[in-house]
């Protein structure tokens, strides 16, 4: 039996190298973050109540719920986990190629690594795409129109504002340069099937895309992403994020950092998970919602 | 090697690998089925039906739905962007042991059960199967306020939804099953 999606949350690191890089990044969010671990804590928030008696129904509720295969909690967070696997193998690919590139010996690893910023163009869209994929498995299609889809969609992504803010700095920003949400509809029109079988979560991912064949994935990605431009590209407006700035804000946390940008990226992708750590904060916290709604 | 035992190597092997695919890939999740409370989804109203019954907000308020699965749906309510409460409809066919603290009622809204959970959530019971609820957020809101979003609902249209299927629970098939508890006051 796998975990439940409280026991993951209680797992979480409470103090590594991926906390750090969001404290980091949350001192550009508005609000800030947290690191919520404890299940507990969690529930008694959204109930507004310390009783554990209360606590305790609710937390066997969750359990029941996130056991439940067919409601979707387990999904997405296996849906994140494959795409925190395909980021840890090409962060490390380009990360190795970095260190490599100034060694005689070795430049020849450099030189089989794939291009850059495709690969990390692809890369973005098949996060975002997991991104949406999780969000009808956590959250059904709430409403009864695409408006309300579509104003529920911006709240959640709203409620998980320093995951977005990860998001956008750590997949966008940093590798791709400030105009990244710019180019990356030029970026993904170049990319093609090649691209995307280079990345390890498309294999598992593929069968849950819409649509047969690489080209219909890569255009269902390529729609999804252009949904979601609109979004961040707003919301990289409102807090005025940069490249810079979020080298400035991850400095403050892990330490100086001399190398380009998009070896940080690479260095990011390699050695921390934010983008799962984040997820299953997110997962739990719509789960118990849900659980202290049925108890 | 032995011819035969090359064999059996192999296939021995191959079985290992398909058992051992099987158990450790994390594919469990995505096996169909698993549903909550073992009950088959024709006989869980979907959330869909529930999303017209919400109240409407007032002015200055704004109801953001954020989860709809079969048998379950939650808005929020937002006051200038801050989320005030959860109210969520949920049929509790999947859940019988929620009923359960509603036997012990002293409240009524609209002849239906009302109790308190804690010092922010009240729930409504309407028709014996339908559980609806207001949980305060952040700063909290008054009983008061809680019990008039109650009402908000849309109840009588709520205590005559049907699932698809009926449920295999007699009680619930009974006319006299869906009239209110109590009748309101004259």
């Amino acid at each position: 039996m796998s975990r439940t999606v409280l026991e993951r949350l209680e797992r979480l690191p409470r103090r590594d190298l991926t906390v750090l890089a969001l404290k980091g990044i949350s001192t550009l969010v508005p609000g800030g973050w947290s690191n919520p671990t404890s299940a507990d804590q969690l529930i008694s928030t959204v109930i507004g109540s310390q009783d554990p008696a209360l606590i305790r129904q609710v937390r066997i509720r969750a359990d029941q719920l996130s056991n439940a295969r067919a409601e979707g909690y387990g999904r997405a967070l296996s849906l994140y986990d494959a795409v925190n696997r395909s980021q840890h193998a090409t962060g490390g690919l380009r990360f190795l190629a970095n260190v490599t590139a100034g060694l005689p010996l070795l430049k020849r690893i450099s030189s089989i690594t794939p291009p850059g910023d495709t690969l990390q163009a692809v890369d973005l869209s098949l996060k975002v795409g997991a991104e949406l994929l999780a969000f009808t498995q956590v959250n059904g299609l709430p409403g009864d129109s695409f408006t309300d889809f579509g104003v529920a969609l911006a709240d959640y992504a709203g409620e998980a504002r320093v995951r977005m803010a990860a998001l956008i700095c750590f997949d966008g920003l940093l590798p791709l340069g400030d105009q990244a949400l710019k180019r990356l509809d030029g970026l993904l029109g170049a990319a093609g099937s090649g691209d995307l079988h280079k990345l390890p979560a498309y294999g598992r991912m593929a069968a849950l895309i819409p649509g047969r064949g690489d080209a219909a994935h890569l255009s269902f990605l390529r729609r999804g992403v252009d949904q979601w431009l609109g979004w961040a590209g707003d919301f990289v407006g409102q807090l005025g994020l940069s490249g810079q700035k979020a080298v400035v804000a991850l400095e403050g946390s892990i330490g100086p950092w001399q190398g380009r940008m998009d070896q940080l990226a690479a260095f990011l992708d390699a050695f921390t998970d934010t983008y799962a750590h984040t997820g299953v904060q997110a997962v739990a916290r719509r789960l118990v919602e849900r659980a202290a709604a049925e108890i | 090697m032995p011819r035969l035992l090359r064999w059996v190597l192999a296939i021995g092997l191959a079985g290992l690998l398909i058992v051992a695919g099987a158990l450790l890939l994390p594919f469990s999740d995505w096996w169909p089925g698993g549903t909550v409370a073992e009950i088959s989804k024709q006989e869980v109203v979907n959330g869909t039906a529930f999303n017209r019954l919400f109240p409407t907000p007032a002015a200055g308020e704004e109801i953001v739905f954020s989860q709809e699965k079969r048998g379950f749906s939650e808005a929020k309510l937002k006051r200038d962007g801050v989320v005030e409460a959860l109210l969520a409809i949920s049929d509790t066919t999947t859940a019988p042991e929620a009923r359960a603290k509603f036997a012990a009622a002293s409240e009524t809204i609209a002849g239906w059960p009302l109790v308190e959970q804690g010092p922010q959530a009240s729930a409504l019971l309407v028709s014996d199967r339908f559980q609806l609820k207001v949980i305060g957020q952040g700063s909290g809101l008054d009983p008061q306020r809680r019990h008039d979003l109650l009402a908000g609902f849309d109840l009588p249209r709520i205590a005559a939804l049907e699932p698809k299927r009926p449920t295999r629970t007699k009680a619930l098939q009974q006319p006299a099953e869906r009239q209110p508890v109590l009748q309101p006051a004259a």
